[in-house]
């Protein structure tokens, strides 16, 4: 009887996290620290697990099981084809996205790529970018692609549509609206493991080409 | 002799105190800068050792025990050296063991009480030796190699910690207790030196060094993630820059498509107001009331928009001084007046075949009515013809309207 209870009201208090999911959110700590802590603990993924089947949904996770969607639980024709089209749309966002990663890790002279949990400060970049003109060159070549779509000469405006876009697309999170300092979501981690994955399956040997080049530069 | 001792043990001190400015410009530079310093002081740090020149055509440097007192002192991080020697002081303990065990058995309690006196420091300086070493290996694990710059200078270093890790534990495998044990026979001081002490303390090192070693391993790993992550991306562009055609293949034509790229649409669009939920009855009332509040607002920018148009389309308004439906409506009042009899509106519009519509008609009538002046709408009665609302209490539905002269 308690357990009846128990259930249905844990399902409640899991809502709103089951909306984000089901509206294809990427749930990461940065995005949604509770739901991504819920959906942590075994027991409430698997209530959630269970409610999401009845619409043949299933809880997925990537980034060593720390960013968390929703996939289909069974693949029909149509399944099939909705998983077609995003993975195009995945293909055709990576070059962009590719090109954006490098171009904020040179220009602010980092070590590490983003990765979820890391942030970037819009000022400070552009700044940067400002500064040097291959950088400038970088960021209008990259912000004319389709994924961002500027048609602007100017840094400031290419600078901003490119931030406004990647927020749209979960890519980023603006905690404060009032600041311009961005987080880099789990979404990220989720993108180089699409990049790993693809090196892998078609052997492509990214890891070794980068690596030789770069040793030919040192030399 | 011990007073001696004590007297160039303060004098050594009090000139490192004196020089203190030029003993840290060495520290962190390097080495002297011979030019600027005074030849005298010079000279009298290096007899007293704390300089020493490696070689002739080098600089002088600080001696390497003035130089792990200061880093010791200062937590500098940049220390590495890590003593693993852990055979020679080993060695070492063993012969002190066995100078104490003779001089014991010869009843030379002076030489006894010395020899005690060198092996107990030499026992205790080597565990502190050993946990300064695991102190500064944490100290470099928590700040994630900081003092180093790239990420391939970072995994170099934990390389470098890791090598230094299992010589220290390749060299606490040397200790044997049961030899220790053996030389301490059932002498009470030695026992506790040898065996209770150097027992405890290595059994705590070595379970820290074992965990030291699974962080450097774990930190290894995640620099190499981020180190292959970076070669992932400019790999990628490197292909993609070499290949301009280049385009993945299609990864999910597979009959069993990968996880990661198993991303169902996004199905939930917002939930509908149910308006016949009681318990959310006084929230939905609160939002009508803050919609009607706006919708004031929007009202004024309506009406502003509406006084706009009609500012563009006057010549247009004009055009329709003579609305036929209202020239009709006066038509059946003049009628009315007429005939001075009761009319229905619905039968004048029936009998005279007009073309308006039954409700409009009715509008029109009623309107034509209330627009009268006061003065004119006093010489007419107007009765509204229909029934209650079967529902709703306080809905009149007017089906027909009759007028008649009062």
């Amino acid at each position: 009887m308690s357990d009846v209870n128990v259930s249905p009201a844990s399902l409640v208090g899991h809502g709103a996290l089951i909306e984000r999911l089901l509206r294809g959110e990427f749930i990461c700590r940065v995005t949604d620290e509770d739901g991504w802590r819920a959906l942590k603990s075994p027991a409430v993924r698997e209530r959630i697990e269970t409610y999401l089947n009845q619409i043949n949904r299933t809880v997925a996770s990537a980034g060593e099981g720390e960013v968390f969607f929703c996939g289909y639980a069974q693949l029909g024709e149509a399944e099939r084809k909705v998983i077609s089209s995003q993975f195009k749309d995945i293909c055709q966002a990576l070059i962009p996205l590719v090109e954006w990663l490098v171009l904020v890790q040179e220009a602010s002279g980092q070590d590490a790529p983003l990765t979820e949990g890391a942030p970037v400060r819009l000022t400070e970049l552009q700044a940067r970018v400002e500064e040097t003109p291959a950088f400038r060159e970088q960021l209008a070549k990259l912000s004319q692609y389709r994924l961002f779509g500027s048609t602007s000469n100017n840094v400031d405006a290419q600078m901003k549509l490119v931030f406004k876009r990647l927020v749209e697309l979960g890519y980023l999170s603006r905690p404060n609206l009032e600041k311009q300092i961005y987080i880099a979501t789990g979404k990220l981690d989720y993108l180089y493991e699409v990049i790993r994955f693809i090196d892998e399956t078609e052997g492509l040997n990214l890891e070794a080409q980068a690596e030789i080049a770069t040793q030919r530069e040192l030399l | 002799m011990s007073s001696n001792l004590h007297q160039s043990g303060v004098r050594l001190l009090r000139m490192l105190g004196r020089h203190a400015e030029t003993v840290m410009d060495v520290y962190l530079s390097g080495s002297v800068d011979e030019t600027a310093a005074e030849p005298g002081v010079i000279s009298k740090l290096t007899d007293a050792g704390i300089l020493w020149r490696p070689d002739d055509g080098e600089g002088l440097r600080l001696t390497r025990s003035v130089r792990a007192l200061l880093e010791e002192g200062l937590k500098d991080e940049r220390n590495r050296q890590i003593n693993a020697n852990v055979g020679s002081a080993l060695a070492t303990i063993k012969t002190l063991a066995s100078h104490y065990k003779e001089a014991r058995s010869h009843s030379d309690h002076s030489a006894a009480e010395a020899y005690l006196a060198d092996l107990s420091e030499h026992v205790y300086a080597f565990t502190e030796n050993l946990r300064y070493s695991i102190r500064v290996l944490w100290g470099r694990i928590n700040n994630e190699f900081g003092y180093v710059g790239t990420i391939s200078a970072k995994i170099r270093e934990n390389e470098l910690a890791q090598s230094q890790v299992s010589e220290l534990l390749n060299g606490l495998e040397l200790f044997q207790f049961s030899e220790l044990g053996e030389i301490a026979a059932d002498i009470r001081e030695l026992r506790k030196l040898l065996v209770t002490t150097l027992q405890e303390t290595l059994s705590d090192c070595t379970q820290e060094l074992s965990v030291v070693q699974a962080r450097l391993l774990e930190l290894l790993g995640r620099f190499r993630q981020i180190q292959g992550r970076t070669r992932l991306l400019k790999g990628w562009l490197l292909y993609t820059d070499m290949h301009p055609d280049y385009e993945p293949m299609d990864h999910v034509a597979h009959r069993k498509v990968p996880m990661l790229f198993n991303r169902a649409e996004a199905m939930l669009a917002d939930a509908h107001v149910d308006v016949h939920n009681q318990s959310q009855e006084q929230e939905l009332m609160e939002m009508v009331a803050r919609i009607k509040s706006i919708s004031r607002l929007g009202n004024v920018s309506a009406a502003k928009a509406a006084e706009a148009n009609v500012v563009l389309s006057a010549a247009e308004d004009f055009d329709i001084p003579e609305n036929p439906l209202k020239q009709d409506v006066e038509d059946y009042f003049v009628a009315v007046i007429d005939s001075g009899k009761r009319q229905s509106a619905l039968e004048y519009l029936n009998e005279k075949a007009l073309p308006w519509d039954s409700e409009s008609w009715i509008y029109q009538v009623i309107g034509g009515f209330e627009g009268l002046s006061e003065e004119h709408k006093s010489y007419f009665e107007l009765e509204p013809l229909g029934e209650p609302h079967p529902v709703y209490t306080g809905n009149f539905i007017i089906r027909d309207v009759e007028l008649w002269l009062s």
